[in-house]
C-alpha cells in the first residue's frame, strides 16, 4: 500500500507534459435517436484540474461516464496514454487507474474506513489489524484525520468524501472525476477539500472537477471545459476565464432559440397580461436542509416559471404543496389555498382540492406501462372524486381519451400501442393529459419537456400557455432557461432551498437568472 | 379458417387471436396449449384418463387450489403477497369447528369464521398500507399468529365437521352435486367470474392493477393506496374462508397441518404459472384458471400412473421453473426503452 504514495511525483505543470493521459476525439453518444453528447474534444494531463462546466443536461455526465467506462461512445476515439482504451465496464477503467467519487458516496456505510477502502481489492483473507494499519498509514500520508475502524454509518459527508478519495488513491487511482465534490461541504470543509485536490495534483493525478459553483472551478481548477446542449462550447485555461464570460459561455444560445422565446411572449404580451385571482400562497414553508423558508404566491391566469439548479428545492416544494412528501418531513410554514391553510397528507386530496403535479421523472413513476393509452388517461379521471363510479364505461374512457388525444396531438395511431413504446414526447402527453383529464386549477409541471423530442417541445409549452389563457394557475418547473423565458409571465428562482430572485417576464434574461441561480 | 379470414381481408378476433399466438404467445397461452396437449396425450396413453367421471374428480380437486389461486392472484396483482391465507383458511375455520362441537348454532359458527379472516385481513391491510411493513414478512408472521392461536383455542390436528345430516347447508358447498356436477366446481366457477368481473370492469380492479404497475404513479394520480391495499387483505382472507367452506365439505374435517405444509406454495405456484407476475399489475383471473388446469391435470395423471410424491414434487419445480424461464425468454425486459430520456 505504501508504494501508492511514494511513488514518484512528476512535475506538476501540463506544459511539461505534452502527452495527454487521457484524450477523447471527436465523442458522441447517442440516446435513443438524441445525442447526449456530440462532437466533444477533450484531452487530460497528468498534474492538471481540469474543470467541467455546463447547465443540468449539457453532458458532463455523460462525458464522464463514458471516461469511467460505464457508458460506451456511440462514435469517436478514446485513448488512455495514446493508447485506445477497451472498457466494457467500470471495472475497467478502474483497472486502467480512472476512478470516479460520485456526488452520493458509494461506500458501504455498515463496513469500516479501512474496510471501505479495501473494497473490491479483499484477499481471502485479511486481519483487521493489518487492515487497519494500513489504512491508517494511507490516510494519515494523506493527511485525513478519520479513525480507520470507525463504520463509515457514523462519519459525516466531508469525512465520506475523505475515504473515498483514500480509496481511489488505493486503487493506484492516476485520473479521478469528482462529481459535485462540494454539494454537501461547509465552506471550512471546502477549504479542506481544496487543499486535498491540489495535493492529489502535486502528486501528478489528473482530475476533472464537476462543480455547479463557478467560482470553485475558477478558484481549483487550471483548465475549464464548457459544454451546453451535449457540444463544446470552449475549452480554454483558466487564468483567461471570468465568472461572467463562463456565464456567458454556459448560457449563450443561438439567435434562433432566443427569437423563438421572444416571439412567443409578443403573442401573448402584446398586452400586459391580466392577473386573476391569487390562488396558492406559500409561506414559509420549511422542510430539512432541503426546502428553507421558502415564499411565493401564483396567480389565476399566469404561468409561473421556477429557474433553480437541481438541489435547489424547486421540485420538493411541489411536492409538499401537492402532498406527496411525507408530512412528518415538513418543519413549518403556511399552504393557503384561496386564502385557506391547506396542508395535505396524500396527493388524493390535493387532486380533489384542484392541484395536480406533473411528475419530472415520468418513467418512474409517471404513466401505468402495462396499460393502453386510453387506460391511463382513463384512471386520471376515475381518481378523482367527481369522476369516479364503480362500474368502468367504455363510452366515457373512449370519450374522454378522444378528447384529450386531439387535444394534445397524441399519435393518434398508437392509442392501442403499449405506453412503453410511445416516443417520449408522446408518453409525456399521455402524462400530461392523465392530469389534466382531473380538470385542475392549479397544475405544477416538472421538467415538462425533459427528454422530449425537439418537435414536441413547442407542442408542449402551446398547451401550457393555453392552460394560463384558460384561467388556470400554472407553475412550471424547468433547469432549462430558454423554456422557462418562453413560457413564463413570471419567473421565480430558487437557490439552496429559498426563492432569490423574482424577474418579471419583460426584464428576465438568461444571465440574469442563471446568475442569480448560482451566485 | 383462420386463413380464409385472413385471406378475405377481414381479420377476426380469432384470426387475430391466432397470429398473436404465433408472433408471441402469452405465457397463459402457453400454459393452456401445454395443458391440452398434456390432456391429449393422457387422454389417449392412460386408461380411464379421459372419462367424464375423472374429468369432474380433476377439476372438483382443484377448485380449493383454485378458490385460493383468486385470492393470491389478486393480491400479487398488486405487488403484495399474502403468506397466511392458508392459515387464515385453516384457522378461521378450526375455530368455528370447535365451537360447533363445543354447541354454538351452525350460522354463528360460521360467522364467527368470516369474522376471523375479516379481522385478520384487516390487520395485514393496516401493517402494509399503514405501518409500511413489507407484505412478505407481515403475512408470513400473521401465518405463524394464527396457526399458534387457533392450535391453541383448538388443540387438535384434525378438527372435525358436523354430520352431514347434523349440518346439510355448512356442508353444501364441498360435499353435494347440483345437475350432476359437484358443487366445489360451481363455487370455483362463480368466484372466477365474479373476481374476472370484479377486476376488469370495476375501477377499483383497474386501480389494483394500476397499484401493481407502479404504487407511486398511482399515488401521484390520486388513487388512495391504503384503503385500496387494506380491502385487497380482506378481499383475499375472504376467499380463504370461502375455500374452507368447500375444503370441509369436501373433507368432513379441518386439518391444522396444512398450515406447516407446502400447500401455500402450490397456490402461489399456479398464481405465476399462469403469468401472473411478481413484479405487479400482470396476468388475471385467466392466469389463475389455467396454472389450476395444468396443475390439476398433472397430478390427476400422476395418481392414475401411481408416481409418488417426492417425483411428483420434482416435476412441480421443474414446471414452474420451465414456465418462468419461458416468460424471460418470451418477453426480456428491453434495455434500450428502459435507457431512453437517461
Amino acid at each position: 500500500m505504501n508504494d501508492v504514495l511514494i511513488a514518484p511525483v512528476p512535475s506538476a505543470s501540463p506544459a511539461s507534459k505534452p502527452e495527454p493521459v487521457l484524450r477523447i476525439g471527436h465523442g458522441s453518444k447517442i440516446y435513443g435517436g438524441v445525442h447526449a453528447i456530440e462532437d466533444i474534444d477533450f484531452d487530460l494531463y497528468a498534474g492538471e484540474v481540469h474543470a467541467l462546466v455546463g447547465e443540468n443536461g449539457a453532458g458532463k455526465s455523460t462525458l464522464c461516464k463514458a471516461i469511467a467506462g460505464a457508458i460506451k461512445l456511440t462514435s469517436g476515439e478514446y485513448d488512455v496514454d495514446g493508447k485506445p482504451a477497451e472498457f466494457e465496464r467500470p471495472r475497467d477503467a478502474l483497472a486502467a487507474g480512472i476512478c470516479m467519487v460520485y456526488q452520493e458516496t458509494s461506500l458501504v456505510p455498515t463496513m469500516t474506513a479501512a474496510q471501505n477502502i479495501e473494497l473490491g481489492n479483499e484477499k481471502l483473507l485479511t486481519r483487521f489489524r493489518t487492515l487497519n494499519i494500513q489504512a491508517q498509514q494511507l490516510l494519515q500520508s494523506l493527511n485525513f484525520h478519520i479513525d480507520p475502524a470507525t463504520p463509515v454509518a457514523m462519519l459525516g459527508t466531508a469525512k465520506r468524501q475523505m475515504v473515498e478519495i483514500a480509496r481511489a488513491v488505493y486503487n493506484k487511482a492516476r485520473i479521478i472525476i469528482f462529481d459535485e465534490p462540494t454539494a454537501s461541504l461547509t465552506p471550512e470543509e471546502i477549504i479542506h477539500f481544496f487543499n486535498l485536490v491540489r495535493d492529489l495534483r502535486r502528486r501528478g493525478v489528473a482530475i476533472i472537477y464537476i462543480s455547479h459553483a463557478l467560482e470553485e472551478s475558477l478558484q481549483i481548477s487550471d483548465r475549464i471545459t464548457v459544454l451546453r446542449d451535449g457540444k463544446l462550447v470552449v475549452t480554454a485555461r483558466t487564468a483567461e476565464m471570468t465568472r461572467e464570460k463562463l456565464v456567458r459561455h454556459m448560457v449563450g444560445r443561438d439567435i434562433a432559440q432566443t427569437h423563438y422565446a421572444r416571439a412567443a411572449k409578443a403573442a401573448n404580451g402584446g398586452k400586459p397580461h391580466v392577473r386573476g385571482e391569487k390562488v396558492l400562497t406559500v409561506e414559509n414553508v420549511t422542510m430539512g436542509m432541503v426546502v428553507k423558508n421558502m415564499s411565493f404566491s401564483v396567480y389565476a391566469g399566469e404561468v409561473v416559471g421556477i429557474a433553480g439548479l437541481i438541489g435547489s428545492g424547486r421540485t420538493e416544494i411541489a411536492k409538499i404543496v401537492f402532498g406527496a412528501l411525507k408530512r412528518n418531513l415538513i418543519n413549518g410554514g403556511t399552504i393557503k389555498l384561496r386564502g385557506k391553510p391547506v396542508r395535505y397528507r396524500v396527493p388524493k386530496q390535493a387532486i380533489d382540492a384542484g392541484i395536480v403535479y406533473i411528475t419530472e421523472d415520468r418513467k418512474q413513476n409517471g404513466f401505468f406501462e402495462t396499460m393502453v393509452v386510453d387506460d391511463n388517461v382513463y384512471l386520471g379521471k376515475l381518481s378523482t372524486r367527481t369522476g369516479w363510479r364503480f362500474l368502468l364505461s367504455k363510452l366515457m374512457r373512449n370519450e374522454l381519451a378522444s378528447h384529450w388525444v386531439e387535444r394534445l396531438k397524441i399519435s393518434a395511431l398508437q392509442r392501442k400501442a403499449k405506453i412503453v413504446e410511445l416516443s417520449g414526447g408522446n408518453q409525456q402527453k399521455v402524462v400530461v393529459a392523465k392530469s389534466l383529464v382531473q380538470d385542475p386549477l392549479i397544475v405544477f409541471f416538472d421538467e415538462p419537456t425533459r427528454g422530449v423530442d425537439v418537435g414536441t417541445i413547442p407542442e408542449i409549452h402551446a398547451q401550457i400557455r393555453r392552460l394560463a389563457e384558460e384561467g388556470k394557475a400554472v407553475v412550471v418547473i424547468s433547469s432549462y432557461l430558454p423554456e422557462v423565458l418562453a413560457i413564463s409571465d413570471r419567473i421565480l428562482v430558487a437557490r439552496l432551498g429559498r426563492i432569490v430572485a423574482e424577474f418579471d417576464a419583460a426584464e428576465a434574461t438568461e444571465d440574469r437568472i442563471m446568475y442569480a441561480a448560482i451566485h | 379458417m383462420a386463413v380464409s379470414a385472413s385471406t378475405t381481408g377481414e381479420r377476426g378476433p380469432f384470426a387475430s387471436l391466432l397470429t398473436q399466438l404465433l408472433r408471441k404467445p402469452s405465457q397463459e397461452q402457453i400454459v393452456l396449449l401445454i395443458t391440452l396437449v398434456l390432456l391429449v396425450v393422457f387422454s389417449v396413453t392412460l386408461p380411464g384418463f379421459s372419462k367424464l367421471s375423472n374429468l369432474l374428480n380433476l377439476v372438483r380437486s382443484i377448485s380449493i387450489l383454485g378458490i385460493l389461486g383468486l385470492g393470491m392472484g389478486l393480491i400479487v396483482i398488486s405487488r403484495g403477497i399474502d403468506l397466511s391465507e392458508v392459515a387464515i383458511m385453516a384457522g378461521s375455520w378450526s375455530v368455528a369447528l370447535i365451537n360447533i362441537q363445543h354447541g354454538m348454532p351452525v350460522f354463528w359458527a360460521v360467522m364467527t369464521a368470516v369474522l376471523i379472516a375479516v379481522v385478520i385481513g384487516v390487520a395485514n391491510g393496516v401493517m402494509v398500507a399503514f405501518v409500511e411493513a413489507p407484505a412478505l414478512f407481515v403475512t408470513l408472521a400473521a401465518g405463524f399468529v394464527i396457526y399458534g392461536a387457533a392450535f391453541w383455542y383448538a388443540p387438535s390436528w384434525v378438527v372435525y365437521a358436523p354430520k352431514p345430516a347434523d349440518a346439510p347447508y355448512l356442508l353444501y358447498l364441498g360435499h353435494d352435486q347440483l345437475f350432476g356436477i359437484p358443487v366445489p366446481i360451481i363455487v370455483f366457477a362463480l368466484t372466477a367470474v365474479g373476481m374476472h368481473l370484479f377486476l376488469s370492469r370495476t375501477s377499483t380492479g383497474r386501480f389494483i392493477y394500476s397499484q401493481g404497475d407502479n404504487p407511486e404513479a398511482a399515488r401521484l394520480t390520486g388513487i388512495a393506496l391504503r384503503p385500496l391495499i387494506v380491502l385487497e387483505y380482506v378481499l383475499v382472507a375472504l376467499l380463504a374462508w370461502l375455500a374452507g367452506l368447500v375444503w370441509i365439505g369436501t373433507t368432513g374435517s379441518m386439518q391444522m397441518g396444512i398450515v406447516q405444509g407446502t400447500y401455500i406454495f402450490d397456490v402461489i405456484l399456479v398464481v405465476v404459472l399462469g403469468g401472473i407476475s411478481l413484479v405487479g399489475g400482470r396476468g388475471g383471473v385467466f392466469s389463475v384458471v389455467v396454472g389450476c388446469a395444468l396443475i390439476g391435470t398433472l397430478f390427476n395423471a400422476f395418481t392414475i400412473m401411481d408416481i409418488n410424491s417426492e417425483v411428483q414434487n420434482i416435476i412441480k419445480g421443474v414446471v414452474l421453473l420451465v414456465a418462468i424461464i419461458l416468460d424471460n425468454w418470451l418477453h426480456p425486459r428491453d434495455e434500450e426503452t428502459a435507457r431512453q430520456g437517461e
